[in-house]
């Protein structure tokens, strides 16, 4: 299923103060690839993936995503490479609680200049997709854990990113539902082509991946 | 900026919305009662002179004559020249003048508070005209009396009688309620202003104490733009000298004791407080605001929204959020102003300008004029207000500009 690079960390290092936590990693991910992040609490995975993303700024490396270099952009123009490139899946789910279901999957969309029927046309399809048909004008506060995640899925596929970023997108649910997660991260790898990169702890759930990196102490391993 | 997300974040954030629009509703309430109070003091403090249609009195005071007989002029209001007269009317600012003179006149058997009154003008107390109960107001030149309604019905007095003053017979053509309209400027008896100067003129103990001409007077009364007033009283105490008495709505918004009387500093000093607790309250709301919504603000930021993005979003709750805030301190303001104008302030009339003489029954009592405070809120305070409130709703956002771009979302949505 791997392609051409689409994403690629090259010599990056992160620290807080006179704490290095990513030390000169270098990771490329190529299209439509799913590759996951291990390693135990506490090893950069996290660090890495925001570094990967643009939600953060690396202290030295650069990170180039289909051929461009956002190393050096500044905090609005990784904004809307985000907005216009990437997805993001978190462990918390991060639903706005005053939005429904539908408006917290049309969230990315809100600052975009378009019809507002369009929007919700969108949002709609993904939730379809998601089997939350029936929960579109529910508020987080009335959804399952399971379903606030598959909106959270729904909410990363509404700008049809290139790269899916997920940290730890199963942490919260109970192993059937986190499985039911896994199936559909697998079912948009497998259908639609989405690069995947998952941040877990969890060796058995990493076992899904096309390929395994292995983080330990700032530094990839394996 | 969505403003679907707008208002149910308004709506669903109850707590918060409604914790932020009391604080501030209370500094804008406040700060418009504050302002409607002390416009009311001041609307108040006109009631003595407007009574009257006039602005200002001029007054000068005087030596005590010698005799208590005959004609005489109270100690607290001598002779104002002619020449005096002419020269005030050119003042900038004077929009007209009316003319009296109080005379007492201690005849043998009864002491006489006599006003010489201009038949025609609409400033001063020919504006009595209208207090006419009985028979007809004076007419112009001729040797006739109207009487004070209370007095005449004290000593039996009626239209048609005849009364002695100074020796003169006067025929009384009318009867009068001039105390039920007005606390100064009022007598037991009104005659034309010509006759009064006749009798002023030739009166040795007039002329004894304070050489009168027949074309002077002892009360003038000014109509003056208000924005004057203060350069023009001025004016008129340098040109009268030691002894001018010049009574203006400030002098006697000084008498009215209240604090919000007494000092445009101390409404100032309370308004400026009122702002800057309303936007403290706002700032302290919003900043909680944030800090509570640091996550939300960092997923915003992680799915695309710029910074502008989010700052319009904030500014636009925060905007909205103190309108609401204006509009509700606006109504309670309103409440208020109405419960407050129920209150009623007593304007005490200073001593020279009571026409009774103090060794006279009643003449050393305090007059007062009783009121009801004329509180209200006028749509300029109002808008004011609700102005003000969303400057502060704005002011807000550009706090919040500055902590929204400090907030990095990678740090505020790692997970717990």
């Amino acid at each position: 299923m791997s392609n051409a690079t689409i994403l690629s960390g090259t010599d990056l290092s992160k620290s807080y103060g006179a704490l290095e936590v990513v030390k000169n990693v270098s990771l490329s991910i190529g299209a439509g690839e799913f590759v996951c992040l291990v390693g135990k609490s506490g090893c950069g995975k996290t660090t890495l993936l925001s570094l990967l993303s643009g939600l953060e700024k690396p202290t030295s490396g650069k990170v180039m995503l289909d051929g461009k270099e956002i190393t050096d952009a500044s905090e609005d123009e990784l904004a809307l490479f985000r907005r216009e490139n990437v997805g993001f899946i978190f462990q918390s789910f991060n639903l706005i609680p005053t939005l429904s279901a539908w408006e917290n999957v049309a969230l990315p969309l809100f600052p975009i200049k378009m019809p507002g029927e369009e929007r919700e046309r969108r949002a709609m399809e993904l939730l379809d997709k998601m089997e939350l048909g029936h929960r579109t004008d529910h508020l987080p506060s009335a959804l399952s854990g399971g379903e606030k995640q598959r909106v959270a899925i729904a909410r990363a596929l509404i700008n049809k990113p290139k790269v899916l970023f997920a940290d730890e997108p199963t942490g919260n649910l109970d192993s059937s539902t986190g499985d039911a997660i896994m199936e559909i991260l697998n079912r948009l790898h497998a259908d639609e082509g989405v690069a995947i990169l998952m941040v877990t702890h969890e060796v058995e759930l990493a076992k899904t991946a096309e390929r395994l990196v292995r983080m330990h102490d700032g530094e990839v391993i394996s | 900026m969505n403003w679907h997300y707008l208002v149910n974040e308004l709506y669903y954030q109850r707590r918060r919305t409604v914790a932020s629009i009391i604080g501030l509703s209370i500094g804008i309430a406040l700060l418009i009662i504050l302002n409607s109070l002390s416009l009311a003091y001041r609307q108040a403090a006109h009631a003595p002179l407007r009574e009257i249609g006039a602005d200002v009195t001029v007054q000068r005071s005087g030596d005590v004559p010698e005799n208590l007989a005959g004609v005489v002029f109270p100690c607290s209001a001598v002779t104002i020249r002619d020449e005096e007269v002419k020269k005030i009317e050119s003042y900038p600012g004077v929009r007209g003048t009316g003319k009296a003179l109080l005379l007492w006149v201690f005849d043998p058997n009864r002491a006489w508070i006599v006003l010489g009154i201009e038949e025609k003008n609409s400033i001063g107390p020919a504006v009595l005209r209208s207090s006419v109960t009985e028979g007809r107001f004076l007419e112009d030149g001729k040797t006739e009396a109207l009487v004070e309604a209370a007095y005449a019905r004290q000593f039996n007095i009626k239209t048609g009688d005849s009364i002695s003053l100074a020796n003169r017979q006067f025929p009384v053509v009318g009867l009068i309620d001039a105390s039920r309209a007005a606390k100064i400027a009022i007598a037991n008896v009104y005659v034309p202003l010509t006759v009064a100067q006749d009798l002023a003129a030739s009166s040795s103990q007039v002329q004894s104490v304070s050489p009168f001409a027949r074309q002077d007077v002892n009360l003038l009364f000014i109509k003056a733009d208000q924005e004057r007033i203060t350069e023009m009283a001025s004016s008129i105490k340098t040109l009268m000298g030691k002894g001018a008495a010049v009574a203006t709505p400030d002098s006697f918004l000084k008498l009215l004791g209240s604090l919000f009387a007494l000092s445009d500093k101390f409404t100032f000093a309370a308004s400026l407080v009122a702002i800057i607790v309303a936007v403290l309250i706002a700032f302290k709301t919003m900043a909680g605001n944030i800090a509570e919504r640091a996550r939300e603000i960092g997923v915003l930021k992680a799915v695309g929204w710029t910074n502008r993005n989010v700052v319009m979003q904030l500014l636009a709750e925060s905007v909205i959020q103190c309108f609401i805030a204006g509009i509700v301190g606006l109504v309670i303001a309103i409440i208020a102003s109405y419960g407050l104008s129920f209150m009623k302030v007593s304007i005490p009339i200073p001593w020279e300008m009571s026409p009774t003489p103090h060794f006279l029954p009643g003449g050393g009592d305090q007059i007062f004029k009783i009121l009801r405070l004329p509180v209200y809120v006028p749509w300029k305070l109002a808008l004011f207000g609700i102005a003000l409130s969303i400057i502060i709703g704005g002011m807000t956002g550009a706090l919040l500009g500055r902590h929204v771009s400090h907030i990095k979302p990678s740090e505020v949505l790692r997970h717990e």
